[in-house]
């Protein structure tokens, strides 16, 4: 028996107000920044089990082939080998590069005996046209690679919108007009965690323990279940650190599912992560994109018409794009047209990733919105201003102009030009994200010694998640954060969502409010037969609870504890009024352009960001800096290869997938929009990925009149937009 | 990986022993710092049955000799050389390509020998399952496809563009290499190390695969002769050069150039010499119209595939900001 916190509380929980707070709204360090600075957090990747066998995995090298046959004999004899399956046999077709090029599994005592016996597995395969580029799928005797039900061809059916007339009516009254055609490439998510799983099996009572790289620890155990014949509710999961998912790691995927059957095969626990080159072939990407963009304005730089033509580049997924007008706004809704479309090829499906779509988007309609007002003679953000609703994103961009030194800067409504080949330019741009809150659940437990401790099944995806699971306690309780114990990353835990669409902080944290303002009213009930006030009349604060308004009657939190005669527990669960999902953000990029080299140096970016109560401003301004660095990576570098001839993928090394390094990255700052002062939580992961692309080729742009329509921005893009292509 | 066995004499004579005397896939190679024969087992592109470390052969120094001429061994790391107290006044840039070498781990562990011979850096070499020339296939997949890396000098039949910054610099400077074979020691310009394709397919140098790259040595540079090495990195965190150059100018009391030598990196299957760059230069006063004329000149002969035109842009830029460096 324990004390129980449940029924109707006396008060309702709230996030107090902020000039109140001790410990939520400041710099708090990460609880599991210690162990991860000294490798001492235990990764999926790095769990050891007794009797641990290592699984690789067999990917086909292009991406559409007929199997021949699938020669296991030598493979299966080599030293060490303990298990292998071929996923295919004769006959059958390699469809995409993706799950489908999966053509065996090998399980060996060492990851160096699997590595060694795949090699020695002889394939037997004829290759077909690969379908990798868009204008491969589009030829008129493409084979068809959609995987829609009865396609004919590899395009999906348009999603149409608004009258193309109407909006070709406004564009021939508009003063200025503007028409581009933009190319974006596939990006990948590029986790520093490859995908995979650790899956110890285990007799039919006793419950299944898998090790997961997940975004979804509750979910994780119902996708498995099936594979590994039981029940979901007698698997466990347990994802204790996570090396990074941005909407790569909702499942446990074909990799997930080999390690389940694997490990019910041979008996043995079986660690099946992806090798970077079969995370680049198969974990998920973001869609690319080719945009046609056509925008109109009047003459006070009002937006009047646009027009939209897609194709989204999925692979053998659909690829994601909102619709237009992104964020801005046309003054007539009905001047807006567009048609969006998927183009599919033979390629590994796009997954979400961190804002799907929407980096897409912002990166044509940016330049649409930069071009305008150079046509115009306007100030880049006063033209933003115009054409933006919210005053949100009013204030935001004029702060970020300050702080980018806008003012200063002396082209703001044209491009500069290079002198002696050096150019400087700023650019902005803006985002929107509405982070969702749903059903979670929290368990606080307060023993009488004292400590305390957070439960609740949700995962850190490196974000800081794990810190205000405790954070929050510790403020309603008057504690520090070092005397409540974050629990998380355990199916076995409350449940909680699946961290996707910056839904993890504002479901989970007003659960673990609830439970700990629901315990906090059940140690006030005890305390109340000591100090005699009513329950709803304490404050909580510098470990003491002490009746408001005197002082000289309170207790030490040991004390308080000492009152229990057994573990109180409280359970919390979402309330939607501690939570709202609406946020903006704006950012600035300043950068350098070496006309002479096509160098792109950017000096500085700059990001305000709202969303309402910030739990952790550390963690907070850690976060925007992510999504400006994934940005500007995209923007500068990122580009997945396929060599068109016979569909070999080129990138998959993170020598040739190149990512942004320290050398890349520029001063960085991130303001936390205190002009905000909703009550109320909600995550803002993904708002601050989206716009900083944009305004990186805005800057370029703007200082030496070359508007980049290609990603990335690397020399040979600066120096052909330039002059031209040799 | 294949397994290999480690081979660790102690003397020269003992390596080279260890050599074989014809090339084929699963004959020993010899082992330096690792950081690229190591890479090219583990994809199982070569594929030696032994490596024959020079890590007991003493060839780590680095000797200056009264005149300003310098010897390096070939186990000399990158970062030795980089950080060696004499380059910076003497050889800055070879120092300046040293220190523009992978990263620090790399440098590290990588050596001089072992940058000089270092493989192609092709996409479709380095990809385990392509075939190519270079992997004694019959194609060259980078001529008509993704070629935004390969040479736009010197191609044909393959197009890959060698990737030693260090080459580079050392062809500016005069450079020799010594090499140790069975028949004892020879002394090779670096003009003469590298083949080009026409040449060769399955190496990239002169050596014979039983010949060990022992040292280079330096001449001392002409008085007054002022150099830099400029690479242009995609990635500027951590990348081989997309193009480089390294030039050297000497001018004399009235600021016209003298002397000069111009050498490309990164674009073509070896370093790329082009004395119509230093012709150029040669007989004017440094400014941006000399180095102007020395770009269309270092150009001129460029042959690119669909893909890499945009070299011819960035060499004329590199070039004159190496110049205007020096200036």
């Amino acid at each position: 028996m324990s004390h129980s916190a449940k029924g109707s509380p006396a008060s309702e929980p709230s996030w107090g107000k902020r000039s109140d707070l001790d410990v939520l709204n400041r710099d708090i360090p990460r609880v599991d920044g210690p162990v991860k600075a000294t490798g001492q957090a235990i990764y999926t990747h790095d769990v050891r089990l007794p009797d641990m066998l290592w699984a690789r995995l067999l990917i086909h090298p292009v991406p559409r082939a007929e199997i021949e046959s699938i020669d296991l004999e030598a493979a299966s004899e080599m030293p060490g080998v303990v298990h292998i399956e071929a996923l295919k046999e004769s006959g059958d077709t390699v469809r995409y590069h993706g799950d489908d090029a999966v053509l065996a599994v090998v399980a060996a005592e060492t990851p160096e005996q699997a590595a060694d016996a795949l090699r020695e597995i002889r394939v037997k395969a004829t290759s077909l046209p690969p379908v990798v580029t868009r204008a491969q799928a589009l030829e008129d005797d493409a084979p068809v690679v959609s995987r829609r039900r009865n396609a004919d061809a590899n395009v999906g059916r348009a999603n149409e919108r608004g009258d193309a007339a109407r909006a070709d009516a406004a564009l021939a009254e508009a003063v200025a007009v503007v028409e581009r055609t933009f190319e974006i490439p596939v990006q990948h998510h590029a986790c520093l965690e490859t995908h995979g799983h650790v899956v110890q099996p285990a007799p039919d009572d006793e419950p299944v323990t898998v090790y997961a790289s997940t975004q979804s620890v509750g979910g994780t155990p119902r996708g498995l279940a099936r594979t590994l014949g039981r029940d979901a509710s007698r698997i466990r999961v347990l994802t204790p650190h996570m090396g990074g998912g941005f909407g790569s790691k909702f499942g446990p995927g074909l990799e997930g599912a080999l390690a389940a059957r694997v490990a019910n095969t041979t008996g043995r626990p079986v660690h099946l992560m992806l090798t970077r080159a079969d995370e680049f072939a198969i974990a998920g990407n973001r869609s690319g994109s080719r945009q046609t963009l056509k925008v109109g304005a009047d003459s006070e730089g009002r937006l009047v018409g646009l027009k939209l033509e897609a194709d989204k580049l999925g692979g053998v997924s659909g690829g994601s794009l909102p619709g237009p007008p992104y964020i801005y706004t046309v003054a007539d809704d009905d001047a807006v047209s567009s048609k969006i479309r998927s183009v599919h090829t033979a390629t590994d499906g796009s997954r979400a990733m961190r804002a799907p779509g929407h980096p897409q988007a912002s990166f044509a309609m940016e330049a649409a919105v930069d071009e305008l007002a150079y046509l115009l003679g306007m100030d880049l953000v006063e033209m933003r201003i115009r054409n933006l609703e919210s005053d949100v994103h009013h204030r935001q961009l004029r702060r970020v102009a300050e702080e980018i030194g806008w003012a200063e800067h002396p082209h703001r409504d044209r491009p500069g030009t290079a002198v002696n080949g050096r150019a400087v330019g700023i650019g902005f741009g803006v985002s929107v994200w509405g982070p969702g809150g749903r059903s979670s659940r929290c368990d606080v437990t307060v023993r009488p010694d004292g400590s305390v401790v957070s439960a609740t099944a949700t995962q850190d995806l490196g974000t800081g998640a794990r810190t205000y699971v405790a954070a929050i306690v510790a403020e309603e309780l008057g504690l520090t954060v070092d005397m409540v114990e974050a629990r998380i990353g355990d199916s076995d835990l409350p449940p909680s969502v699946t961290s996707g669409g910056s839904v993890t902080t504002g479901s989970s944290a007003p659960a673990i409010k609830d439970a700990a303002h629901k315990a906090r009213e059940a140690l006030e009930a005890l305390v109340a037969d000591v100090l005699g006030a009513p329950v709803g009349s304490y404050s909580w604060k510098g470990g003491r609870v002490s009746v408001r308004g005197d002082a000289s009657r309170s207790l030490p939190w040991i004390a308080v504890c000492a009152l229990l005669r057994e573990p109180l527990v409280a359970q919390g669960e979402f309330r939607d009024f501690l939570h709202e999902g609406r946020i903006h953000g704006a950012q600035a990029a300043r950068v350098e352009v070496d006309t002479l080299t096509g160098r792109v140096k950017v000096l500085k970016m700059v990001t305000c960001q709202d969303q309402g109560l910030p739990l952790n401003r550390l963690a907070l301004r850690s976060q925007i800096n992510g999504g400006m660095i994934q940005a500007l990576s995209y923007g500068l570098l990122e580009q997945r290869v396929f060599d068109e001839q016979d569909g070999f993928l080129l990138s998959d090394t993170l020598d040739l997938y190149k990512l942004a390094g320290a050398q890349e990255i520029p001063e960085m700052v991130a303001l936390i929009d205190d002009e905000d002062e909703r009550p109320s939580v909600c995550g803002m992961a993904e708002a601050p990925v989206i716009p900083g692309h944009s305004a990186i080729a805005g800057a370029i742009h703007n200082a030496c009149g070359a508007r980049l329509t290609r990603m990335p921005f690397t020399a040979d893009n600066v120096l052909e937009t330039l002059y031209g292509k040799i | 990986m294949k397994d290999f066995d480690l081979k660790l004499p102690d003397s020269l004579d003992a390596a080279v022993g260890e050599l074989p005397s014809e090339y084929s896939r699963d004959g020993a190679q010899v082992l330096a710092g690792g950081q690229d024969i190591v890479t090219v087992m583990k994809d199982a592109i070569e594929r030696p049955a032994a490596l024959v470390s020079l890590q007991r052969l003493g060839l780590d120094a680095i000797e200056w000799d009264g005149d300003g001429g310098v010897t390096i061994g070939a186990t000399v790391t990158i970062q030795a050389l980089a950080e060696d107290p004499n380059m910076e006044f003497s050889l800055p840039a070879l120092r300046e390509a040293a220190r523009s070498i992978g990263s620090p781990q790399i440098r590290s562990q990588g050596t001089v020998g072992g940058n000089l011979n270092q493989r192609p850096r092709c996409p479709y070499y380095r990809h385990p399952s392509v075939s190519c020339f270079k992997k004694g296939g019959s194609v060259c997949l980078a001529e008509f496809g993704f070629n935004k890396y390969a040479a736009i000098f010197g191609g044909g039949p393959s197009y890959y563009s060698h990737p030693s910054d260090l080459a580079t610099v050392l062809l500016m400077l005069g450079a020799t290499v010594s090499i140790t074979g069975p028949a004892g020691e020879r002394r090779v310009p670096l003009s003469e190390l590298y083949l080009l394709p026409e040449d060769a397919l399955d190496t990239e140098t002169v050596l014979s695969p039983d010949e060990i790259l022992t040292s280079v040595h330096i001449p001392a540079q002409p008085p007054g002769a002022r150099s830099s090495y400029l690479k242009f990195k995609e990635r500027a965190s951590y990348d081989f050069a997309l193009a480089a150059v390294a030039v050297s100018v000497t001018r004399g009391d009235d600021g016209v150039v003298t002397e000069a030598r111009v050498v490309l990196g990164g674009v073509a299957p070896k370093p790329w010499e082009v004395p119509a760059a230093a012709r150029a230069l040669v007989g004017e006063p440094m400014g941006p119209q000399a180095w102007t004329a020395a770009g269309e000149a270092a150009v001129a002969d460029a042959d690119p595939l669909e893909h890499n035109g945009y070299k011819i842009h960035l060499v004329k830029g590199l070039l004159f900001r190496a110049l205007e460096a020096l200036a």
